[in-house]
């Protein structure tokens, strides 16, 4: 019986992990694969070039997760040269960078 | 007897069994599901996706890499793309965003439907040194300043929703020039070139559409219209339904209601406007609609 127990939570995580899992539709978006996270944040420094808006890119990087927009700029560069993006993406990446170093977010400008 | 007991048996193994395996799907489903991490654009949630197109809408502003902007919007799986931005964008609106906050997706849904970039390629990348970058973030306030100042004097959205072609230079030969004629610019006052009733059973009761041109017949985004009647005002844009057409907007009157038109940039002040009474094959009568297209001179 016990077998048979066994047997039943075997097909059971069988069948909920493998052939019918569950389906996520509303997530958000710190889970994207690592392509779409750079392609997102290579459009954040897209954007950046033409603004020139340091709080604006800030902001849209920060649904990213909770790393500072430095960090997350920082490593899709990483990943932009690991993958052999074109130079002048890895400059506006670059660009971006240099903008979310400096950056201070408003209120946290004084000494 | 035996016979019995193989039956108690076999039941006891089948709800073992069955036992199991609803164990199994509890903890599969609900105590430690299939994790998520490389989801798609597709399956963010509905805030998030309006997000990533205003993102896309940005970069697209700043690129004019329209193949590319396509490709992203299909990474979100929406099936009318284009649809969706302009819902978005009127959504905004609606919110009480500024214009020039949904000006990117109107004007990426409108290039979209055009199917080329309305702005001339950007400049080159420039590479921005951390003193660069100080010096813009010290001028970002009095910039939001400066757009303000900018806004009042020119009300006018100043962006142009047109392709300039590319002509060829030809070394002129000693044949006489023509005189040169002044084409009006972007600001150029727009003035009501037709009134059209429509009468169409089945449509919208009430549609009051608008048309709007340059001079040459292009039709014109991003115009701001006002309709102003007795118990209050509504300001819309041009170009937010590309499907209909890019100097296309459109205002539902009330029965009984009389409403006065204007352009925002100076244009045409047009009033007395009412639904006009339309009449079906059977007689009955209904509010109809009116189509009025503005132009350049």
């Amino acid at each position: 019986m016990a077998a048979a127990a066994v047997i039943g939570i075997a097909l059971g995580l069988i069948y909920g992990w493998v052939i019918d899992p569950i389906e996520y539709t509303d997530v958000p978006p710190n889970i994207l694969r690592e392509d779409y996270r750079a392609d997102y944040v290579l459009m954040v420094a897209e954007a950046y070039h033409e603004e020139l808006d340091s709080e604006v890119a800030a902001r849209r990087l920060a649904v990213l997760g909770s790393e500072s927009p430095a960090v997350i700029t920082a490593s899709t560069i990483e990943y932009a040269n690991r993958n052999a993006f074109p130079q002048d993406e890895v400059q506006v990446l670059q660009n971006l960078l240099t903008a979310m170093q400096t950056y201070q977010p408003q209120g946290n400008t004084g000494p | 007897m035996s016979r019995f007991n193989f039956r108690g048996h076999f039941f006891q193994l089948f709800f073992a069994l069955l036992a199991g395996l609803g164990l199994g799907l509890v903890y599969s489903w609900f105590l430690s599901p299939v994790t998520y991490v490389d989801a798609t654009p597709a399956i963010l949630r509905s805030d998030f996706k309006d997000q990533y197109r205003v993102v896309i809408a940005a970069s697209y502003a700043s690129t004019q890499n329209l193949d590319r902007a396509r490709v992203r919007l299909q990474l979100l799986g929406d099936v009318d793309p284009v649809g969706e931005l302009s819902a978005q964008a009127q959504r905004m609106l609606a919110a009480g965003e500024s214009f020039e906050k949904a000006r990117p997706l109107a004007q990426l849904a409108t290039d979209l439907n055009q199917g080329f970039a309305s702005l001339p390629s950007p400049t080159p990348f420039t590479i921005l040194t951390p003193q660069d970058v100080s010096a813009i973030s010290a001028t970002e306030t009095q910039t939001e300043e400066t757009v303000i100042i900018e806004e009042t004097v020119t009300p006018f959205p100043t962006i142009l929703f047109e392709q300039t072609p590319i002509t060829p230079v030809v070394i002129e030969t000693a044949t006489p020039r023509a005189t040169f004629t002044p084409i009006p610019g972007p600001g150029a006052p727009f003035a009501l070139v037709g009134r059209d009733t429509v009468c169409a059973p089945g449509t919208q009761a009430g549609l009051l559409q608008f048309m709007l041109m340059d001079s040459r017949r292009k039709q014109v985004a991003g115009i701001e219209i006002i309709v102003t009647w007795s118990r209050g005002e509504d300001r819309f844009f041009t170009g937010f339904k590309p499907e209909l057409g890019n100097g296309y907007a459109d205002f539902i009157m009330e029965k009984d209601t009389v409403y006065s038109v204007r352009i925002a940039a100076g244009g045409a002040f047009v009033s007395d406007i009412v639904a006009p009474a339309c009449t079906d094959p059977n007689g009955v009568s209904y509010p109809g609609g009116l189509l009025l297209t503005f132009q350049q001179p």
